[in-house]
């Protein structure tokens, strides 16, 4: 009883001299890292903070608060470009976008585990040339293809283009089916299930942490997406809101604080949407870097 | 007792001594199996088959009609095209601007790689430290990466506006350094542009190193510090070898994403002044779809596809070699 005070004593002792140690570490490391870190946020501070300002107020003084707070930016903003509009489009091509993607890279993944066989291997092997190929090296091709079919500049057309993420989600999906029990689908393959019932009852729900990552990953791409988007889309009213953040370019060359607003407005949802998602962004980078 | 001996009996004597009956069940068996195995072929021949029409829609056709088109002086409209050999593949090699672009992109990809790489591996090994408003840090440096790069270069064409009311620009005026023109000279629009760049992405890869750092036995850190190694010994020894996977992950994407960039110079400063900043995808579809010469934008698109394969061949190669060593 004795020494066990004893010796726990003197783990405190060591710990508290190790942590003095620590903190004066610690406190270092603070006002070091956080000094960095507030430098790197200047610009996101720049973009926010002078959406509250006038023309005049941020071209005399960009970074600091504004002399006046206004909100005028804001409703000028809403009333000369369609951001309602852009939102709705960008949010139906990455809905239906990603979704198409996710399941046709899951499919895959789930045919690629039920039987290795030639076909298999074949199919493995072209999906990796497939990973291989830029976009770009294709572009040219893919429209006149959409051209000739009036896919261009239509919403149904980006979404096309977009498919082709499927095949990236399938490498994410498939090494991590590959880790799961194979005895699980012989099982209900015996108790008779068919092999989409197995698919949709017992895969789907096991491979739940990779579809969450892989969906994530797919919606930061193709909502931010700016190439596909700037070659397809021509027409205002079909454009996704970075297409718009570009057009505010030329739109308010000289008024800066309205430019800013729609920025802001374009990347809200992003944020927002990212705050619910960081947990499983970080874990599915080490799940698919590990595996894949 | 006796019932199940006698069974035993009956059966070791039939696999002993084949019959012609045991061999028309045997083939019988087989034939089942083989038709079991056909009906599965047929079952993930049916989840594969819309991965494989998109392969063939949207990456087999275009890239073979690519390839075809760089032998062409095809326009883009008019059906009625040539072949010209590698005509195409001469133009690519001989356009200053293309060759400019091609330049600018691999020391785009190159320095980004290097750049994010030496600032994300100490960040990410100070964020995964103790200290006050770490949790803040981490999310603070997580979120640069959020938005799309092509925001991001038309919010930083504000910010180092060659005008006096450009945010660097008025900072500078503090210190009593001039107006400096940044998206208008070439060698300081290249530097804006990787400057951007690396800014963007080290809180992501940070992000990306901070989890193979939590996935260090800390067992290895603790023995380390009884045998007395320094920090700086437990880093090289310990830290490194350990983020090698890490390493691996993150250059890749940096370098296969560095030479498919497009967005960032593109919102920036439009490849400009001149075709400083100018890139190999811009080209791309500069050529092929701006000036409808589809011929010299697929000669360059083929010799792009060529040159990312190698790109990410090697660096697999170099990979496994370093991985292998360090196992």
């Amino acid at each position: 009883m004795s020494s066990a005070k004893v010796k726990r004593n003197i783990g405190i002792r060591n710990e508290t001299a190790l942590s003095r140690h620590e903190r004066r570490h610690s406190v270092v490391r603070s006002i070091v890292v956080l000094a960095i870190t507030l430098i790197c946020a200047v610009p996101l501070w720049y973009i926010v903070i002078n959406t509250f300002k006038t023309v005049g107020d941020m071209q005399t003084n960009p970074l600091g608060l504004p002399r006046q707070w206004t909100f005028a930016n804001y409703q000028n903003a809403f009333e000369n470009v369609p951001i309602v509009r852009s939102l709705v489009n960008t949010a139906i091509v990455t809905v239906f976008g990603v979704f198409f993607q996710v399941l046709v890279g899951a499919l895959a993944a789930y045919g690629m585990i039920l039987r290795k066989s030639f076909f298999t291997t074949f199919i493995g092997m072209i999906l990796m040339v497939a990973f291989i190929i830029p976009g770009q090296s294709t572009l040219i091709p893919l429209y006149r293809m959409e051209s000739q079919v009036g896919l261009v500049n239509t919403l149904e057309g980006l979404i096309v283009m977009y498919l082709g993420g499927a095949v990236f989600c399938y490498f994410l999906i498939v090494g991590y089916m590959r880790s799961l029990p194979f005895e699980l689908i012989e099982a209900a393959r015996i108790d008779g299930a068919g092999a989409l019932r197995i698919f949709w009852k017992i895969i789907l729900p096991l491979i739940r942490p990779i579809l969450t990552t892989v969906i994530v990953f797919q919606t930061m791409g193709t909502w931010n997406d700016f190439m596909t988007a700037n070659v397809f889309i021509s027409s205002s009213d079909l454009k996704t809101i970075v297409l718009q953040v570009y057009n505010a370019v030329g739109q308010f060359t000289t008024d800066w604080p309205s430019f800013m607003t729609i920025t802001v407005l374009a990347l809200l949802p992003v944020f927002v949407f990212f705050i619910f998602c960081q947990k499983w962004i970080v874990s599915g980078l080490v799940a698919g870097s590990v595996k894949g | 007792m006796e019932q199940s001996a006698e069974i035993k009996m009956v059966a070791r004597t039939k696999r002993e001594s084949p019959s012609d009956i045991n061999r028309f069940e045997e083939k019988r068996f087989k034939h089942r199996k083989r038709l079991r195995g056909l009906h599965e072929d047929l079952t993930s021949f049916w989840f594969l088959l819309p991965i494989l029409a998109i392969f063939v829609v949207l990456f087999a056709v275009p890239l073979v009609q690519t390839l075809m088109f760089s032998f062409t002086d095809f326009n883009g409209y008019s059906m009625n095209m040539h072949s010209v050999g590698m005509a195409n593949y001469q133009q690519v090699f001989s356009d200053p601007s293309i060759l400019q672009g091609l330049l600018f992109t691999v020391i785009y990809a190159v320095l980004q790689t290097i750049f994010v790489t030496i600032i994300a591996i100490p960040l990410a090994v100070t964020l995964n430290k103790k200290f006050f408003g770490r949790n803040f840090a981490r999310s603070m440096f997580f979120f640069f990466s959020v938005p799309s790069l092509a925001v991001l270069g038309m919010v930083w064409k504000y910010i180092f506006s060659p005008l006096k009311s450009g945010v660097v620009n008025s900072v500078l005026s503090v210190f009593g350094i001039g107006p400096l023109p940044w998206l208008s000279n070439s060698r300081l629009a290249q530097f804006c542009v990787i400057f951007i760049a690396v800014w963007a992405q080290i809180g992501w890869h940070a992000t990306l190193y901070l989890a193979f750092l939590q996935s260090i036995p800390s067992d290895l850190y603790e023995q380390a510090t009884v045998d007395g190694a320094s920090s700086k010994q437990q880093f090289v020894h310990i830290t490194l070898p350990q983020l090698v996977p890490g390493i691996v992950t993150s250059t890749f994407l940096l370098m296969s994403g560095g030479l498919k960039v497009y967005d960032l110079p593109y919102t920036l400063t439009k490849g400009g002044p001149g075709y400083s900043t100018y890139t190999v995808t811009q080209s791309i579809i500069q050529q092929g779809i701006g000036q409808s010469q589809y011929g010299v934008g697929s000669a360059l698109a083929v010799l792009f596809t060529i040159a990312t394969a190698i790109v990410v061949f090697a660096q697999m190669g170099v990979a496994n070699t370093i991985s292998r060593r360090f196992q």
